[in-house]
């Protein structure tokens, strides 16, 4: 096995390199045309690469503790599922698995009737793939061994580090870290990776288009879906490792501001600002200067984010360890850096365009505060992460910033934001429909003031959270009800399909409706919940709010060869009655003097009764309870959904704008005359 | 006329940046900490009383006490390096920290939190500690946050016989 998995490797490598030279050459011949072998190789490239993961798959699955990478992250009473995925749980595994990725994505962007690189663009995701297989193989090698030497001592290496060394193969393995084992670890790091690598491509033509100085057009019809597909593929990623820390104690509710987190967070923000421009300029033929700048910026910041998360130079619970590929990395990153920089200013005159801004409320006028918001707060969290380090760099002296810091600078711009989500499908509408519409407006408002109330009534004094939860509801509202305007307008047999014409837009409402819901559970969290912890012996109750807690016993078990299970039997009552038994647990692992909590929540749309086992004695008995009402919580993992949902509508609009421009204008012009006749 | 929409367009660049950097700047002033080592912490004990700073330390497992029914913890850190240059002279982090948790030498220091015992604390973990020191000396520890899943360095298990 190792030898296959060594070969397969090298070979994806060497095929990178040899199509390296290929384009190289045809570059200075000035060729237009890609060689055909450098795409041969490519794919090539990519299937070893792939035979390599996989034999690294079945090596841990088969549990070969002769290699390294296997030995600290597979055990045996793994289930296969998490056998499978530690692939990712370790820096060895998931650098491997990162630069694979990237090598799909470069597979993806050849095949296809024709391929959607040319020269340039093919030299830049070439190097990439190069530098992160190169970086897997060279620093961290997957299919490193475990040797005895001459002396008795074990040792790693690929070859027999010496004379009289022997493979050694161990009985057992470390296996994954506890906190680890959970369904997000699953999917979490595949969709923040597949997100990030496919930034890759449309940064590629951009490079290239800059460099032939070609016209944006044509680059942004073969990005778009890219573009979106990253999009969705980081957002879902982000969302769900939110909702995985929200599940285990020890990673701090949903969001931390954690280095790591908010690095992953810039590029989604530069390319959320992006896809706004991108509509403009498909519309306005403006922008592109700044369509450019972000193309770049978003793939520049997935490099960052590896960095942060890889170096090691930035303290967080997510980032691995110290490690050797950090000056590599950020030599890299600002290879690009200064490379993108150079072209653009270079090509900065070329790229001008026709200003024209409307009115100060004019849908153009919006998504420029949009953006404005957007790259405003890429700014402060990479003030946020840089300035720590350049602080202590420069002047020795090792400082953080509070979490408050991101609080308190970024809360204002997020409630911007929502309020400018709530009235966007109200602006860029003719006079008249919006006169219309006008009349109706005590919908949304009269909904957005009941939601005021029923937070207001329920003790909730904060004006933050109450205008926060006004305009959220008025948005989702708005939301609802223009659609349902449209519906009526079209008639409802019509409706589907002009929801399916139109999905760019609706999909876009989609993403917006996900966004506000994921803004009333972020209130929810942060203005509305309570919780209480205490000590309970048997037939304790312990109140909170309108509910009350009593511990019932507490037991032992062992469903699991390596930890202990230790569960609270509890009930829940509402109001004096019965409503859900809860057990919440903790899973002890003793051979690794660790241990992980497992809470047990009562989950409904108005929220979480969370609760959690903080500590216990089995012999008194007696425990000790965490509990928690996190009203609209789950509203965050739904608002996650819509905005995958929402996305992947988008995505799946063919790539040729023209004729849907066509298409739409016909579906408006039906929907403005029919809806000016009926209403 | 352009004059006009000019200035209004500058007006508005100015208004932003300066609320911007108003943000930034006055959040980077009150949410700064200072990472400090535990002999820092102790050599310069008087002018720090109440100050909010970040300490990073080794758990020293046998110190560990806990009180379910309070939700007091209490345990001691002992000093390692700050200086990452350093730690990667002396083998890795995972190597000083378990030197450190052995060496009686090392300055220490006691530390208070309340709330939950967390899943990561144990021997030879890192702890790092944002909090304050209060007038007896003792670290009150207002966030905890213990080194670390995925930063898994592996040791070789035993050789199997």
């Amino acid at each position: 096995m190792f030898y296959l998995g060594f070969l397969t490797s090298s070979f994806a490598m060497a095929a990178s390199a040899v199509a390296l030279v290929l384009v190289i050459v045809a570059l200075i011949r000035k060729q237009t045309r890609l060689p055909g072998a450098a795409v041969l190789l490519t794919k090539l490239g990519f299937f070893t690469h792939s035979a390599a993961l996989l034999t690294l798959m079945i090596m841990q699955v088969t549990q070969d503790y002769t290699n390294m990478h296997v030995v600290s992250v597979i055990n045996p009473a793994m289930p296969w599922i998490l056998k499978l995925t530690a692939l990712w749980g370790g820096q060895t595994g998931s650098l491997f698995f990162w630069s694979w990725i990237v090598s799909l994505c470069a597979f993806l962007a050849l095949s296809g009737k024709k391929p959607l690189l040319d020269n340039w663009s093919f030299l830049v995701v070439n190097l990439n793939q190069i530098l992160f297989l190169g970086l897997s193989l060279v620093a961290d090698n997957p299919f490193t061994r475990i040797w005895t030497l001459a002396d008795g001592s074990l040792t790693t290496s690929l070859f027999a580090p010496g004379v009289g060394a022997l493979v050694e193969k161990l009985n057992n393995g470390m296996g994954l870290n506890p906190l680890l084992r959970h369904p997000g670890m699953v999917i979490h790091p595949p969709l923040l990776y597949i997100g990030y690598a496919l930034y890759l491509v449309p940064f590629a033509l951009g490079i290239s288009g800059l460099i032939r100085g070609v016209e944006g057009d044509q680059l942004l019809d073969q990005s778009r879906a890219w573009l979106l597909g990253a999009w969705v593929f980081l957002g879902a990623g982000i969302v769900l490792g939110s909702w995985w820390s929200y599940d285990v104690l020890g990673w701090g509710g949903y969001w931390a501001w954690d280095p790591v987190e908010t690095a992953s967070l810039l590029p989604w923000l530069s390319s959320t600002a992006l896809l706004h421009s991108l509509l403009l300029e498909r519309r306005q033929k403006i922008f592109q200067r700044f369509n450019l700048l972000l193309v770049l910026l978003s793939y520049l910041l997935v490099v960052f984010s590896i960095f942060v998360t890889r170096s090691g130079l930035v303290s967080s619970v997510h980032a691995f360890g110290e490690s050797s590929i950090a000056l590599p990395l950020l030599g890299f990153l600002l290879i690009l850096l200064i490379g993108s920089t150079i072209l653009l200013v270079w090509r900065w005159k070329a790229l001008d365009r026709e200003w024209k801004f409307g009115s100060a409320f004019s849908r153009e006028a919006l998504f420029l505060y949009t953006n404005i918001i957007l790259i405003a707060l890429v700014l402060i969290c990479l003030w946020g992460l840089l300035y720590p380090m350049a602080k202590g760099a420069l002047s020795g002296v090792e400082m953080t910033l509070h979490r408050g810091f991101y609080d308190r600078s970024t809360t204002p711009l997020f409630a911007l934001l929502v309020v400018l989500m709530a009235v966007c499908p109200l602006v860029g509408w003719n006079a008249a429909r919006l006169k219309q519409f006008g009349k109706k407006f005590w919908i949304p408002l009269s909904a957005g003031g009941l939601g005021l109330l029923a937070v207001f009534l329920s003790g909730v004094r904060q004006v933050w959270a109450l205008g926060g939860v006004f305009i959220v509801i008025l948005g989702l509202t708005t939301l609802i009800y223009l659609t349902a305007l449209d519906a009526k307008a079209v008639g409802l047999k019509r409706f589907p399909n002009l929801w399916w014409n139109q999905r760019a837009r609706y999909g876009a409402w989609l993403v917006h409706a996900g966004i506000l819901l994921i803004a009333l559970g972020v209130i929810g969290m942060g203005n509305l919940s309570a919780s209480i912890e205490g000590t309970m012996l048997p037939g304790e109750k312990m109140p909170l709010r309108g509910y009350e807690i009593e511990f019932v016993s507490v037991n032992e078990s062992y469903e699991n060869p390596e930890y202990k299970t230790v569960k609270a039997e509890t009930i829940l009552y509402k109001d004096g009655k019965e409503i859900a038994r809860l057990s919440p647990a903790q899973h002890i692992y003793p051979d690794r003097q660790q241990y992980i909590t497992i809470p047990d929540a009562r989950a409904t749309l108005q929220g979480d009764v969370y609760t959690l086992l903080a500590g216990y004695d089995i012999d008194v008995p007696y425990i000790t309870l965490r509990l928690s009402d996190n009203p609209l919580v789950n509203l965050m993992w739904i608002g996650g959904v819509f905005m995958t949902l929402g996305g992947a509508l988008a995505v799946t609009l063919p790539g040729k704008r023209g004729d849907q421009d066509e298409e739409t204008r016909l579906m408006e012009d039906t929907l403005e005359t029919t809806s000016a006749a009926g209403l | 006329m352009k004059t006009k929409k000019n200035i209004k367009l500058i007006i508005g660049i100015v208004v932003i940046t300066a609320a911007l950097l108003y943000l930034v700047i006055s959040s980077t002033l009150s949410q700064s900490q200072y990472f400090m080592t535990v002999e820092e912490l102790k050599s310069g004990q008087a002018e720090l009383v109440g100050k909010n700073l970040r300490v990073s330390g080794v758990v020293l497992g046998d110190t560990i006490s806990y009180d379910p029914k309070t939700l007091d913890l209490s345990f001691e850190v002992a000093q390692i390096p700050g200086d990452h240059k350093l730690i990667k002279a002396m083998g890795g982090m995972s190597v000083v920290l378990a030197q450190a948790a052995h060496d009686p030498n090392l300055p220490k220091m006691t530390v208070h939190y309340k709330g939950p015992r967390p899943d990561l604390l144990k021997d030879e973990a890192q702890a790092i500690m944002t909090g304050a020191l209060d007038k007896n000396g003792v670290f009150q520890v207002s966030e905890l946050l213990l080194k670390c899943p995925s930063k898994y360095e592996a040791d070789l298990p035993d050789k199997p016989n």
